[in-house]
């Protein structure tokens, strides 16, 4: 079963009842597990709608969503907090770490949330900061980190809790091409070493070519869907 | 209990992210608190000194009369066997008890005329109940044989331009209708915080009163002060229902109901001005909280994409106001506190220069040095009040920031 499938969905953004933009127009998409895949297009392509609907932080206004085979339709709020903490992982553009807590205690968060005890929260994380070379800011809070550093704390947050689907929104869009080269290549290792499985919205040439799909936006609709 | 320790470790770091912003609030909320109790202790320090200590006046919580005295002052209408009715008094442990012969008269001296209040006493009893009585400046306290000692205040031994060992006439009508005069000797001069009582009272033994007014073993007027102030309904309730008709028993509310009516005015601005504060402080820590919330939006559409639930958003939130209120209760109650205490030993505001040592208010008097009465109660009421308010208004914030989607919430800057 495909980790994400979107079925002909649309999205509407209404103003007083009048719809304003159709974001999407009727989109299928099928994720299978391990996909290393990029979301491409043109800003107002419909790109980071989608993702928000993969990521459970919308509902579509018709069609489903369905994330690791739940269908997102007619769920709560909390329903929805609940799925995106036991099923999907974020890294956003701007690194978004939580000021005061410590590297470690970011990528932890998600992990208490879902009440895994400390001990065992630790040693995953201790485990993962030492295969991404981030066990130096462990106690590190991230207003004293650099940005690529900061989104490879991100990163080790994002798939410590072993989500489902990883869904990264520009992720190097506010660094350099060194830095979001090496970014890139940790992800990979991830994927390939881990099998976890990253759905990227992105602009970066660089990202789009390390990505084995290509699914192309425009207009809200797909134009293409390729294979690398 | 992880989980809730994560979220008051968070917030506890999420207050020092501004600290300055996070020390005015705290400030602000502790001021508030300050303000508060030490209003409530210095207007129950004064209120409390007008009601409880009845000493400079001579007053009584509860006092008792022969029915229809109040009205028409005549000397035939007494208390027969005072002594008697003294012992049959059910009253508090502790309260003091006292029995007067009471007239009006007029004191002479070849240097002019004063109406006066005469006061037949106990030397022994009155300067338990009387400040004044014990306050003698000039000579001694009367004896109880004493027929022609005569205490006086300062202020009329100066009208009359009389000194210690001078003689003064008093004329008074007595119970038979006739006028009654006798001459009594300066033995002492006291001094009343009341210019009114400095100026209007003379003190005879009761002995000589008797003789003055042509009575015999009676008293005017019984006087009860208690070590409470509210408990004289519940004492005058059970006197009426002991003695029965043949007796008018008052309390201090009904012979001075300006102060009764002062201490309602007073308790209604007190109640006025904590809601004020309490508004006031409300309405900072709300407008803070908001700011500090609404500037993290983004933040929170962060935990919330990354499942956080609505509730652990709030008590988040919370628990940054359960922390502003722990401090600024903290330290705002133990200064308040601090201050009271310091008041209650030592005049907190001192007004005697301007307006003399006593002022009258309502048949009562105020000494014009003001302490604060110190009580643990009052304090802890005010700061649960303002725990509650902080968290009250805590809850806003929170419901706002959950309201926006998430989806809404990653966009903001």
């Amino acid at each position: 079963m495909p980790v994400v499938q979107v079925k002909n969905v649309t999205k509407n953004y209404e103003d007083h009842g009048q719809v304003v933009t159709q974001a999407l127009r009727g989109v299928d998409l099928n994720v299978e597990r391990g996909e290393f895949m990029a979301i491409a297009g043109p800003s107002g392509s419909g790109k980071t709608t989608l993702l928000n609907l993969l990521g459970a932080l919308d509902t579509p206004t018709s069609g489903s969503v369905l994330i690791d085979g739940r269908d997102l339709a007619g769920m709560t709020s909390r329903q929805l907090a609940d799925l995106r903490r036991d099923r999907i992982g974020f890294v956003f553009q701007a690194y978004n770490l939580v000021p005061v807590l410590t590297a470690a205690e970011n990528a932890e968060y998600v992990m208490q949330l879902k009440k895994v005890p400390a001990a065992e929260r630790r040693k995953k994380v201790a485990e993962l900061f030492a295969k991404l070379g981030l066990s130096a800011l462990i106690d590190s809070r991230p207003p004293k980190m650099s940005g690529g550093q900061q989104q490879r704390v991100a990163v080790a947050r994002a798939i410590v809790a072993e989500p489902a689907v990883v869904l990264a929104d520009e992720p190097t869009a506010n660094l350099d091409q060194a830095t979001g080269r090496s970014l890139i290549e940790m992800m990979r290792g991830l994927n390939r070493e881990r099998g976890v499985t990253f759905i990227f919205s992105t602009h970066d040439p660089m990202v789009l070519e390390q990505a084995d799909r290509v699914v192309r936006l425009v207009d809200g609709k797909i134009a293409s869907d390729q294979r690398q | 209990m992880t989980m809730l320790f994560a979220i008051f470790r968070t917030a506890w770091r999420n207050l020092w992210r501004n600290y300055r912003r996070t020390l005015i609030n705290m400030s602000a909320v502790g001021i508030g608190l300050f303000l508060v109790i030490v209003y409530n202790g210095l207007v129950a320090g004064i209120m409390g000194d007008a009601k409880n200590q009845l000493g400079p006046s001579g007053m009584g919580h509860v006092e008792i009369y022969a029915p229809e005295w109040r009205v028409k002052h005549n000397a035939s209408l007494s208390l027969a066997d005072p002594a008697a009715l003294l012992a049959r008094l059910n009253v508090p442990e502790g309260s003091r008890v006292d029995a007067r012969i009471v007239s009006r008269g007029l004191a002479t001296t070849a240097h002019g005329s004063q109406g006066v209040q005469i006061h037949g006493i106990d030397p022994a009893t009155e300067p338990l109940v009387a400040n004044y009585a014990r306050d003698i400046r000039q000579g001694a306290a009367l004896s109880a044989e004493d027929l022609h000692g005569i205490l006086i205040g300062d202020t009329l031994a100066e009208r009359l331009e009389v000194r210690l060992g001078q003689k003064i006439r008093l004329m008074v009508q007595r119970a038979d209708g006739e006028m009654g005069a006798d001459l009594f000797r300066v033995r002492g001069i006291f001094h009343s915080i009341s210019p009114h009582l400095s100026r209007g009272l003379v003190l005879i033994t009761n002995r000589a009163a008797r003789e003055l007014l042509g009575v015999g073993d009676v008293a005017h007027q019984i006087i009860i002060q208690l070590n409470r102030a509210d408990a004289a309904d519940a004492v005058a309730a059970t006197l009426k229902a002991s003695l029965g008709p043949g007796f008018d028993v008052v309390t201090y509310g009904e012979l001075m109901p300006i102060l009764k009516s002062m201490e309602g005015l007073v308790n209604s601005i007190s109640a006025v001005m904590e809601i004020f504060v309490y508004l006031l402080v409300g309405l900072g820590i709300m407008n803070t909280m908001l700011m500090s919330v609404l500037e993290r939006t983004r933040e929170f559409g962060v935990l919330r994409a990354l499942g956080t639930r609505s509730r652990q958003i709030v008590g988040e939130i919370l628990a940054e106001a359960f922390w502003i209120a722990t401090i600024s209760v903290l330290v705002g109650s133990t200064l308040g506190l601090l201050l009271i205490w310091t008041g209650s030993h030592h005049a907190l505001i001192d007004m005697s220069k301007s307006m003399g040592e006593g002022m009258e208010i309502g048949g009562s008097v105020l000494k014009t040095t003001f302490r604060t009465e110190f009580a643990l109660l009052p304090a802890i009421q005010a700061a649960v009040m303002v725990y509650v308010l902080t968290l009250l208004v805590g809850l806003y914030p929170a419901w706002r920031v959950t309201k926006v989607q998430p989806a809404v919430a990653l966009r903001a800057v």
